[in-house]
């Protein structure tokens, strides 16, 4: 009898499959998350142009546009007048004329726009390239736009926006997506060709109605795989958290493997690397701590560096980005939730202000940064969007077609639809309950 | 060493004075050029990158494009510079510190010139001190060993302008006088009457003091 027992508790602990936990937040948290969402709204309201509706790379006086900002903004606005935190008709209004400018104003060239505008009159500034990655980001937050207003001319603008974009002629004659062209230098020798935030761009350039990228790019990038601490990951070079994360705000990867690759687990395994990787120099900066880690491309006090761990490029000096623990809140809500709280309760009165959590921070040279920048503001809007509202933004940029078509051109083995079916709900999270697993 | 204490700061008033100025007007004219190619030099390179806030608000935003290409491309590798002697530059960005570096180079291009005038002036100027002194020392000395050679007819010459020209009034005076007590003594010895002549010449060395009357 006690054999039967025992061979019966054996085989329940061990053959049953793994089901992670989902994390449920406590109502403080919920609230303090939201907080900080609404908070971080105010950049895009504050830091776009009235006008053309461009936002402003940095909170830095003088700085220029930038169209992954933009893009974000978009999303935002979208997200903030769903949500209710903006009045509908004045998100609406800011989502359209931004987009009417993108199309009739934007300096770009075969629909690709230069990275940095300048926010009155549109055009290129600093000699900007014309960027992929960067046009990638401003379509999908206008795509998203479009899924949030459907059947209005936002949707309308934002596809013609997405069709004129010439894929082919940005893979140069390569297998690869070049990074960027300028008009003087031409095609930039420089190319998306091994993991990093690039997912999305080539989902984008797959899935086009007009002029997609063939196929084969999604599988011609390198996928190098690294460990650091018994965490295995496809690793980016510069071990940024950020390159971990941008697709994601978008591209719900729950479910889809690509040759056995399940690149949503590959990003919680990429956060949990970078928070070890941090702690295991916890006693040469004081700045990591259990609850103070996220390296990632930011402001420091030697200027904007790819921060970053192994396995990559692992560069770090003590600085700490808060948007990078905070926007893992997907793949590691409780680490990035204590991360989240560790940083408001401890540091909020240097580093967190009216529009959100600021650059970063480096306790070992007292340097706090004293800029927002759009782009970080951005994906931490998008993830705690995704987290608090019910996987919001993965459900409605996983329905266009383009993403679509990109999955099964791909043959990426999709389940984007059972997760759509598991959590249909699109209403605002009850504080109970996060649709996302540990 | 109380006694030797100097009791009068003031010598050769006209000599101290002329040294005073000879050194101290020089020491103003460097300084003066100094300070003012320090000034324009330095000064004028930050104040003319910092002009306004636009165009520290370009700099920055000139930094902050190529950080982010070297984020993104991860291409350069920053080179030792002087400028990482400096604590403060840590917080600067890599195209800050490359702009100041840039400003340094042209501060101290600007400058070389001037120090370089500096240097050929401070030696020009040595030089035409030191002569005022030297060429009468070496006057001094030449007429010292025509002396010392019997050669009672010298006398020194000093330009106008040299310092010692009392010291060399006196000097020519006295060896005036011991030319014309030797010539006397010279043309006394020449007398046929050998008793008038040693009475004359014992005459002319009686007020003569040497070391034989010890």
């Amino acid at each position: 009898m006690f054999r039967s027992f025992f061979i019966f508790f054996i085989l329940v602990t061990f053959l049953t499959p793994c089901q992670a936990e989902a994390y449920h937040p406590t109502p403080e948290e919920i609230e303090l998350i939201t907080k900080i969402e609404k908070d971080t709204l105010q950049y895009f309201i504050r830091l776009s142009d009235k006008n053309t509706g461009l936002t402003r790379d940095s909170s830095r006086s003088g700085s220029p546009s930038s169209i992954a900002a933009t893009g974000f903004a978009l999303a935002a606005f979208a997200i903030g007048g769903s949500r209710g935190w903006i009045p509908h008709d004045y998100a609406y209004n800011r989502v359209l004329a931004t987009l009417k400018v993108l199309k009739e104003d934007a300096q770009h060239q075969n629909g690709f726009f230069y990275h940095f505008l300048d926010a009155r009159s549109a055009k290129r500034v600093w000699s900007s390239e014309a960027s992929s990655i960067d046009t990638a980001l401003l379509l999908a937050g206008a795509l998203l736009a479009g899924q949030y207003y459907p059947g209005t001319e936002v949707e309308t603008i934002a596809k013609e926006l997405y069709e004129r974009v010439d894929w082919k002629w940005m893979m140069n004659g390569s297998k690869f997506i070049c990074m960027g062209w300028t008009p003087e230098s031409k095609f930039l020798p420089y190319y998306w060709d091994s993991y990093n935030e690039l997912m999305l761009l080539e989902a984008l350039a797959v899935g086009a109605p007009q002029n997609p990228a063939p196929p084969e790019t999604w599988h011609a990038w390198l996928r190098p795989e690294g460990n650091y601490n018994g965490h295995r990951v496809i690793y980016a070079s510069s071990g940024s958290l950020f390159t971990y994360q941008y697709s994601h705000a978008f591209i719900d990867f729950r479910g889809l493997k690509d040759d056995g690759n399940d690149f949503f687990d590959n990003s919680r395994e990429a956060t949990l690397a970078n928070r070890d990787f941090s702690l295991s120099f916890a006693g040469k900066y004081r700045g990591y701590s259990e609850n103070s880690w996220g390296l990632s491309a930011s402001v420091g006090p030697g200027g904007y560096k790819a921060y970053g761990s192994l396995p990559g490029g692992a560069t770090h000096d003590g600085t700490i980005a808060p948007y990078a623990a905070i926007s893992s809140i997907v793949f590691t809500p409780e680490l990035s939730i204590a991360a989240l709280k560790f940083f408001y309760n401890n540091y909020a009165e240097n580093i967190y202000g009216n529009f959100g959590f600021k650059g970063a921070f480096n306790l070992d040279k007292s340097w706090w940064a004293d800029e927002y920048l759009g782009i970080d503001q951005g994906i931490t809007l998008l993830m705690l969007e995704n987290f608090l509202n019910d996987g919001i933004v993965w459900k409605k940029f996983m329905s266009l077609d383009a993403i679509q078509k990109w999955i099964t051109l791909t043959g990426l083995a999709g389940k984007s639809d059972e997760n759509a079916s598991e959590s249909p709900s699109l209403e605002v999270a009850t504080p109970t309950a996060s649709p996302l697993p540990q | 060493m109380k006694g030797n204490r100097r009791r009068h700061f003031f010598i050769n008033k006209p000599l101290q004075l002329r040294y005073m100025l000879s050194v101290t007007v020089p020491l103003l004219l460097i300084c003066c050029v100094a300070i003012f190619g320090f000034y324009i030099g330095i000064w004028g390179s930050v104040l003319g990158a910092f002009t306004n806030e636009a165009m520290r608000d370009d700099l920055l935003t000139a930094s902050r494009m190529v950080e982010y290409e070297q984020a993104r491309y991860q291409t350069a590798h920053e080179g030792f510079s002087l400028l990482s002697l400096f604590k403060e530059t840590e917080k600067l960005g890599q195209r800050q510190r490359e702009v100041f570096h840039e400003i340094l180079n042209e501060t101290n291009r600007a400058i070389a010139w001037k120090l370089l005038l500096l240097l050929v002036l401070t030696a020009w100027g040595t030089i035409y001190v030191s002569h005022k002194i030297a060429g009468p020392l070496y006057r001094f000395s030449k007429t010292f060993s025509d002396v010392e050679r019997g050669n009672y007819r010298t006398r020194i010459f000093l330009r106008k302008g040299d310092e010692g020209h009392p010291v060399a009034k006196e000097f020519n005076a006295a060896i005036e006088s011991a030319d014309r007590l030797l010539s006397d003594l010279k043309t006394a010895a020449q007398n046929p009457d050998q008793a008038q002549a040693l009475a004359t010449i014992k005459a002319k060395l009686d007020p003569i003091k040497t070391s034989a009357d010890v």
